[in-house]
């Protein structure tokens, strides 16, 4: 037995563990000749004394008594759920959207109307300045007339103040400008901040962008929702800061009324 | 008449996956102060052993049924969910916590000198000599702790300790010896790591 043989049983050499008679006689053997491989013997029995001297240190150590009441609660718990029916509805379940899903949703579908406003001007020979003017002042229920014979409609809801101009686009304002007997009206709630902190008035300047959402985006500004127009789509302004973010939004609903 | 003979931890999960919350109990009084020590002296943490410990007995709970017998002991099963734990809490905590002691110029720190030689108090000198092995267990890598830690401090036969830890026998004996040798290299004065021809009378020891 040389020295290398040595390292691979010296643990078990000094912690008295099982190994072959004869290796361990070889072992010892070659160990009283070899000064070095006593010194790694003697390291190893220091070692193993160390590793014993923390089982005993630890021996009584063990998980706080609370958790062992923790877990059986929650076994029982489980057991129970297992054995009947359980009461608790998913949330999944509901038919409604977090709001944090309504949120997105308007995020994505601001950008993306924004993005193919963006498109279509930059693709149009005859390019129109950006809409922009004052914001009026919030209200709860704006009526809009849209007027057949003008590209811009303007919001009425409070004359005095600074009025906005919504540009639109002619294939919209030809749809809503139904020349007859009959006239559409636009219904709209007053805007409702999207960023903390935000209203018309803190705003100097911005971009209305006409966008539709699901019906259940309602709840998202704590608007009752009808449960039969819940996944139906609704109109919205959504008003675009000068960099870019949606800050505010209003839901708007057409109406069909006779010309007076 | 009652039954007084001890349960096996089979009719115990039995019992349990039927809704005994006693036997549940007894399984967890059974195991967890070996599986509460195993993540100990990995992590070098109650906390994480705490955490540990409460996450693995929830597994159990949630999923008795994935334990398969045929594969080991309960006692193995729960000590490799325990390990897979208790890596992914040092995976998490490595950027954070030091596991050894350093100098000023990354070097380690030498043990062993801290013990001086002829201190008369046998009783400091164990519990600084077991503070010591623990600080120089936490300093192995992970793959030879936990094979130190389940065979030499938690005596687990090297088939359980591989059941648990998922590799060969073979894999468990070799890593075993790497993890000694690295131990004694940490309880060793650096100075005497690479001599080429060490004294015996010049080795420190620490008993």
């Amino acid at each position: 037995m040389n020295c290398r043989d040595i390292e691979l049983i010296v643990i078990k050499l000094a912690s008295n563990q099982l190994l072959e008679v004869t290796a361990r006689a070889r072992g010892l053997a070659h160990i009283e000749a070899c000064a070095r491989c006593a010194a790694r013997l003697a390291e190893a029995r220091a070692l193993w004394a160390g590793m014993r001297a923390v089982v005993a240190e630890i021996a009584q150590e063990e998980a706080p008594a609370r958790m062992e009441a923790m877990l059986l609660a929650a076994f029982r718990e489980r057991a129970a759920a297992q054995a009947g029916p359980t009461m608790i509805q998913s949330p999944a379940r509901t038919g409604r959207w977090p709001q944090w899903m309504i949120a997105a949703a308007v995020v994505i579908v601001v950008l993306v109307s924004v993005a193919t406003i963006f498109w279509r001007r930059s693709s149009s020979p005859n390019r129109r300045p950006e809409a922009q003017a004052g914001i009026p002042k919030p209200s709860t229920t704006a009526i809009v007339q849209p007027a057949p014979a003008q590209v811009n409609t303007t919001i009425t809801d409070k004359p005095a103040l600074a009025q906005r101009q919504i540009a639109r686009h002619p294939r919209r304002r030809r749809r809503h400008s139904t020349p007859g007997d009959l006239s559409e009206t636009e219904v709209a709630t007053g805007f409702f901040s999207l960023v903390d902190g935000d209203d018309l008035a803190s705003l100097e300047s911005g971009q209305v962008v006409r966008v539709e959402l699901p019906g259940s985006a309602l709840s998202a500004v704590g608007l009752p929702i009808d449960a039969a127009l819940a996944n139906k789509p609704v109109k919205a302004d959504v008003v675009l800061g000068a960099d870019g973010v949606a800050r505010l939004i209003r839901f708007v609903r057409q109406v069909v009324a006779s010309d007076q | 008449m009652r039954n007084t003979t001890t349960p096996s931890d089979a009719e115990l999960l039995r019992l349990m996956i039927a809704g005994d919350d006693q036997a549940f109990a007894t399984l967890y009084r059974r195991h967890q102060g070996a599986l509460y020590r195993f993540a100990l002296l990995m992590s070098g943490s109650a906390a994480v052993a705490e955490d540990v410990t409460q996450e693995v007995f929830l597994l159990l709970i949630r999923e008795a049924q994935r334990y398969d017998p045929a594969r080991g002991t309960l006692s193995a099963y729960l000590y490799g969910a325990a390990r897979h734990r208790v890596l992914r809490h040092l995976e998490r905590e490595r950027a954070h916590v030091p596991l050894i002691e350093e100098g000023e110029n990354g070097e380690v720190v030498p043990i062993i000198p801290l013990l001086a030689q002829d201190d008369p108090f046998v009783d400091c000198m164990r519990q600084e000599m077991s503070k010591l092995v623990r600080q120089a267990v936490l300093a192995l890598p992970p793959r030879y702790r936990e094979v130190v830690v389940l065979c030499d401090f938690q005596d687990l036969s090297y088939a359980e300790a591989a059941v648990a830890l998922g590799c060969a026998v073979g894999t468990i004996s070799s890593r075993l010896c790497r993890g000694h040798a690295l131990l004694l290299e940490r309880l060793r004065a650096p100075d005497k790591l690479n001599a080429a021809s060490p004294d015996a009378e010049s080795l420190r020891c620490f008993v």
